[in-house]
């Protein structure tokens, strides 16, 4: 691909980020029309005098941007983790992150609520929240931790054990689920589900403030990544630290993916199939790659979002959007000769 | 400028106390060719790899210029120091060019954005190594000794002024292989200095001015001097605990030396 079309296509991904943000924020339940809001906006009532504003500023405009944060989020920690275990399935949900968020959430759930020991706030978190963000924190630096032995373990071993710890959440999950009241049951399994119809901004503060930092460390990474695409060695020769490289990605994954996932539950796919995506058209230099894949990620869970309005009356659970479209196309790219490349 | 890279007294170990090499005291200097020979297992890419500072010696020390390399930043030590290892299993797909490029790696801004000044070093080192021709290539669609060509092509990129090379010609033709090596000791009559690891004894001798001999069997340095003085019968069949046999080129006059059939065995 020549460097025209190349930047052809980025321009293209931009445009069409912008256009479904926009669409994002006038397609639901209501549709609104720019004709409207323009008009309303004019008329200079208060909110509760202007609906079409109204929906905009307290329901769309926070709901859209959650789906933007986490699906930048996301895509940056699955492009980051592929990497830096040189492997096309690292991903957070792959890792057994969102397994053991869920997991943290689950047992919140039992032993919190209304007059439950464990019930608090923190910061703005709840205890499910919390017990969400430090259960996901705590898988990956049990990984880091097998990582960074003194024996190393191989990167696809990691992303094995990654599996593992997923799948040991998972029948923790079952275990909780046994455990637990059947009327609690219904909140749990939706959490599981994932999703980002928040209302209001607090969700969106706390979730750009603990993502944007991260995002920022994360791209300044891209040329070691690509270093790394060579193998330790090469890039520990060409004065990459890799330990150190190792050691903050982990440490920022772990965070940015924790908070998103307190936030919004699981939400699967995004961090695997957006990058891959990405990559076909931008190639695999980092510096391009991981910025291209933030907007596309974005893009991608706006959409999702969109879907998760429109596809039934009343709300579709997002993470079983990402999933639906999510599982074929991954089959997809992996029907094509490109993933080849990636034999270790 | 003229440097030397020294390993004095190194002992190392990936699972102590069972070292791989004692007492091996050796050194790659600017505008010399150094190989470093031996057979199978007996630690020659370990010890290329204490050498580029990627492994910590048990005992002994590592200087650059008579300063501890250990007390450089990586990205100081990569601008003097270019490493290219045994085996590159690269996940990503890259275009040739691009491959070379990530060669500028310690010579880029935090952002790592290529100047121009990189891409026309880039081009040069493709030419030097005979890989212009592949340059829009994908790199994944090489055959093995094109990429071998192409990845010495990305550490000449480094403009290091001392190069370690682990088997930098296992995988190439007859002609490439002489090719390579001439281009070896060509880059040292430019000052740079090379050591290099290799199986091929024929052109260590031709092309090397130093040797070091490296034997599992005594855990160390069997032998180091002029290819002459360590490419004899005695001192290979030791290293290779094997029947060894040297004599001259006809052509070149330079060691030929060639491993004897094992003695049959008699039931
Ligand atoms: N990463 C490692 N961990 C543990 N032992 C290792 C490691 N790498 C090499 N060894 C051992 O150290 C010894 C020396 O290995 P090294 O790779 O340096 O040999 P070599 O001389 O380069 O061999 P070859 O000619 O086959 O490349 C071998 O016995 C090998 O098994
Ligand atoms: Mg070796």
């Amino acid at each position: 691909m020549t460097k025209a079309t190349r930047a052809a296509a980025v321009a293209g991904l931009i445009a069409l980020c912008v256009a479904l943000v926009a669409a994002s924020l006038l397609i639901g339940t209501e549709n609104l029309s720019l004709g409207r809001i323009y008009a309303e906006w004019r008329s200079g009532e208060p909110l509760s005098k202007t609906p079409a504003l109204s929906i905009l500023i307290n329901q769309r405009l926070p709901r859209t941007l959650v789906a933007l944060i986490v699906g930048c989020g996301l895509t940056l920690a699955g492009c980051s983790f592929q990497a830096l275990l040189r492997n096309p399935l690292a991903t957070p949900y792959t890792l057994g992150i969102d397994s053991f968020g869920a997991f943290g959430a689950y047992a919140a759930t039992i032993y919190g609520g209304t007059g439950g020991w464990l019930t608090f706030q923190f910061l703005g978190f709840s205890h499910v929240q919390a017990l969400a963000f430090a259960f996901a924190a705590f898988d990956v630096l049990l990984i880091y931790a097998m990582a960074s032995r003194k024996t190393r373990m191989a990167p696809s071993v990691l992303l094995l054990a990654g599996v593992t710890l997923g799948l040991l959440a998972s029948s923790g999950i079952l275990f909780l689920r046994y455990l637990a009241k059947p009327e609690q049951l219904i909140n749990m399994d939706r959490w599981l589900m994932g999703g980002v119809d928040v209302i209001g901004y607090e969700p969106v503060v706390t979730l750009f403030l603990g993502v944007t930092p991260c995002a920022i460390i994360l791209l300044a990474q891209a040329a070691k990544f690509d270093q790394l695409g060579f193998g330790e060695e090469m890039a520990a020769g060409r004065g990459v630290n890799v330990n150190r490289l190792q050691l903050t990605t982990f440490l920022v994954c772990s965070f940015m993916t924790g908070i998103i996932v307190s936030k919004v539950g699981p939400i699967g796919f995004v961090g695997l199939i957006v990058p891959h995506a990405v990559r076909t058209v931008t190639g695999s230099r980092h510096r391009i790659l991981m910025p291209a894949s933030l907007v596309a990620g974005g893009a991608f869970l706006c959409l999702c979002d969109i879907l998760a309005r429109k596809l039934m009356t009343g709300e579709t659970p997002i993470g079983i959007i990402t999933s639906l479209i999510g599982a074929p196309f991954f089959l997809y790219l992996l029907t094509r000769r490109r993933f080849t490349d990636w034999e270790t | 400028m003229t440097r030397t890279l020294q390993a004095q007294d190194v002992a190392f170990a990936y699972t102590p106390p069972l070292d791989v090499f004692t007492h091996v005291t050796a050194a790659v200097r600017s505008g010399e060719v150094t190989g470093l020979v031996g057979p199978n297992g007996s630690g020659k890419s370990t010890l290329l790899r204490v050498l580029a500072g990627l492994l910590r010696p048990r005992e002994g020390k590592v200087l650059i210029d008579g300063r501890s390399s250990g007390h450089m930043s990586n990205r100081q030590r990569a601008r003097i120091l270019g490493f290219l290892p045994q085996l590159v299993n690269p996940v990503f797909s890259l275009s040739v060019f691009e491959v070379v490029c990530l060669g500028r790696y310690p010579h880029l801004g935090a952002l790592g954005a290529t100047q121009p000044h990189d891409r026309a070093v880039a081009e040069r080192c493709l030419r030097d190594t005979e890989t212009l021709d592949l340059r829009d290539r994908d790199f994944m669609a090489l055959s093995g000794g094109e990429r071998q060509r192409v990845l010495l092509a990305s550490v000449l990129a480094q403009e290091p002024d001392l190069l370690l090379l682990d088997e930098p010609t296992s995988a190439l033709d007859i002609h490439h292989q002489i090719e390579i090596f001439a281009l070896l000791k060509r880059l040292a009559g430019e000052g740079y200095g090379i050591g290099v690891v290799t199986h091929d004894l024929n052109l260590a001798a031709r092309f090397c001015n130093q040797l070091f001999l490296l034997s599992h069997r005594s855990t160390g340095l069997v032998a180091a001097g002029k290819p002459e003085n360590v490419l004899t019968e005695a001192l290979l069949s030791e290293a290779y605990d094997a029947p060894i046999r040297v004599c001259r080129h006809p052509l070149t006059g330079a060691p030929l030396i060639t491993a004897e059939e094992p003695a049959e065995v008699t039931p």
